[in-house]
């Protein structure tokens, strides 16, 4: 009865979101997007680190996306659906053959590599000047459904459908037991049998995927790209603080961490046009100070509470 | 005996290779040590931190930013030179790295790695973001007469300057083996640094201990970013890249191992100005201290492996 319903909200909640351009302009679209970009990394980078591994370089990989999409219109003269496509495809390929190496480091070594890579992304698109563009970047010659906001905004719902639903996978198939074992004790799970460095795998690639996706989406939809753009450190440091601060090792905690923080910083942007990040900063540090399990983590716990105490009651 | 060969036959390389280049360009060794100086003075703290409190601080550089401000706004506001004010910037620095030691990072010494490594990250983000509320992220520099003082050796003309830092590094290192073995403090955190646990147990109070190593290291970056500032503009990120180089050297280095960073910094220094001696590959120079950090990461656990 119970799953029942709530598969009516998510409906609803689909069928409202997919309505949105019938009563929304093309300015708040526009931010709807952005907000939706943010909780697709969100929620890619969450399921990654579900297996205990943090990434830094969610920036590399979208910025990957991006240009594998817009060289691959721009100089193979692919169409720019297809290259979404590609792109996908190419940020898996690297991610896999990557993988074969980052996979073996675990935590701060892990992290910091993941870094190290982003930065040697953006620093070889910069001096790729024949072939990049370099500083300057890539212009398309056209962006893609001649620039209609309600296509561009369907483009990217589809896109956060797709990471949706394949985080949902991950949370109700047998990824998310291995995941989590290897999260809790990597020795403990390799004695019951988990391929660790298997699935590991399977992650890191099926995660790179999707964020060299929203990277091509992204860069279909504007139409230009510049290394500064395309690996900027914000598409590492939002997403992040998005999935803190609703919860990570879920799916509905960085979707509505992505909402409450990209509506706010919208809103921030016009009240202080720099610096307004430093929300994000404070955010991040005090939900790990003081609620680390963040906003679903703390409503989880409550109600956990709320029915202990009902049952003493009985 | 085979790894001590492989070590000598390594070692010669190295000499060769110096040599070589010494001969072709000079001004890559030169320029190189400059370099090193500065990497290696500004990773020793983190070395000092990460060795003892075992934390990887992401908010290394920004400290030392934050310094960079603090004296440009003294420094313009009394017309004092850097190096005045360095000791009063570099007090003031401690007195916050403490502070935020004891507001935030203390609360997470028990969690996992990773909380302590996002929450350094956020510290990182917040400063660097304040820093920008504060003074926009235009950039700010401050001219003095002495650092363009050079030096010609028959045809060859050079910025001295920057050896500058080369002898901060190598006091920093002398100072702090001195601190770690001849003070009951520095002993004490030597102790701490290698069984927390055992510490406690003999009387040492580990939490003051950390906190006094995290107030001594971002002193310790603040001075340098007191000096910092003679020689380059500032901007809100101007610390972060030096983040992650103090990281990789490092790791380059094995976490502990302090006069070792010595070592790793004049490697990536000495191989930065290699390749922005040459016109076509002066746009990889910055690649190349990603290339070695990954090179080393990855060399250190298939290393760790097979042992």
């Amino acid at each position: 009865m119970k799953l029942k319903s709530s598969y009516i909200v998510v409906a609803v909640l689909s069928v409202i979101a997919i309505a949105f351009p019938a009563f929304l302009g093309a300015y708040p679209l526009n931010v709807a997007r952005s907000i939706m970009t943010y909780m697709a990394l969100a929620i890619s980078w969450d399921m990654l680190l579900r297996s205990g591994q943090i990434s830094f370089g969610i920036a590399g990989l979208f910025g990957l996306g991006s240009y594998a999409s817009a060289l691959a219109v721009l100089r193979g003269g692919m169409d720019p659906m297809l290259s979404i496509v590609f792109a996908a495809a190419f940020a898996g390929v690297m991610a896999y053959a990557l993988g074969f190496a980052i996979l073996r480091l675990r935590s701060m070594y892990f992290s910091i590599t993941t870094l190290a890579l982003m930065e040697i992304f953006r620093i070889v698109m910069h001096n790729l000047h024949d072939f990049s563009g370099g500083p300057e970047g890539v212009v398309l010659p056209s962006v893609i459904f001649k620039g209609a906001s309600p296509a561009l905004y369907w483009l990217c719902l589809a896109g956060l459908f797709l990471t949706i639903g394949v985080s949902w996978f991950f949370e109700k198939s047998k990824m998310h037991l291995a995941l989590t074992a290897i999260r809790n004790d990597e020795t403990s799970a390799r004695s019951s049998g988990v391929n660790i460095f298997n699935y590991l795998l399977i992650a890191f690639v099926i995660t790179s995927v999707l964020q060299g996706m929203m990277g091509a989406i992204q860069v279909q939809s504007y139409g230009f790209t510049t290394p500064d753009t395309a690996f900027d450190a914000n598409f590492t440091l939002l997403p992040l603080a998005m999935a803190l601060l609703g919860g990570i090792h879920s799916t509905i905690g960085p979707m509505a961490g992505a909402v409450l923080l990209g509506v706010a910083s919208e809103w921030l942007k016009l009240k202080i046009p720099y610096g307004h990040l430093v929300v994000y900063g404070i955010i991040i540090i005090l939900v790990i100070l003081f609620m680390p399990q963040g906003l679903f983590g703390l409503a989880r716990k409550a109600r956990r509470e709320r029915s202990k105490a009902g049952a003493s009651h009985e | 005996m085979a790894n001590k060969r492989n070590a000598a036959i390594f070692a010669a390389l190295i000499v060769a290779a110096v040599a070589g280049i010494l001969v072709w360009r000079p001004t890559v060794i030169i320029y190189g040590l400059q370099a090193a100086g500065l990497y290696a003075s500004i990773a020793i703290p983190m070395g000092l931190i990460l060795g003892i409190v075992h934390i990887v601080n992401l908010a290394h550089g920004e400290f030392m930013m934050v310094a960079a401000y603090l004296t440009y706004m003294v420094c313009t506001a009394l017309g004092i030179d850097p190096f005045v004010a360095m000791i009063p910037v570099a007090l003031v620095t401690a007195l916050v790295g403490f502070i935020v030691y004891k507001l935030t990072i203390r609360q997470a010494l028990k969690a996992p790695e990773l909380n302590q490594l996002i929450l350094t990250f956020g510290l990182a983000i917040s400063l660097t973001q304040l820093a920008n509320l504060l003074f926009t992220s235009q950039t700010r520099k401050m001219s003095f007469g002495y650092v363009s003082a050079s030096l010609s050796i028959g045809e060859l003309s050079f910025g001295v300057y920057n050896f500058v830092f080369v002898a901060i590094a190598v006091l920093m290192v002398i100072g702090l083996r001195l601190f770690l073995t001849r003070t009951t403090a520095g002993k004490a955190a030597l102790a701490v640094g290698q069984n927390p646990k055992g510490a406690a147990i003999v009387g040492i109070d580990v939490d003051k201990t950390y906190g006094l190593v995290f107030a001594l290291a971002t002193g310790m970056v603040g001075m340098m970013g007191a000096i910092f500032i003679t020689r380059s503009s500032i901007f809100p990120a101007v610390g972060s890249p030096f983040t992650m180089k103090s990281f990789c050297l490092i790791a380059m280095a094995g976490i502990g191992n302090i006069p070792g960073i010595l070592g790793a910094s004049v490697l990536l220094g000495i191989s930065e100005n290699f390749l922005k001696a040459f016109r076509e590959t002066r746009g990889w120079a910055d690649i190349v201290f990603f290339v070695l950090i990954i090179t080393v990461i990855l060399g250190r656990s298939i290393k760790g492996k097979k042992a």
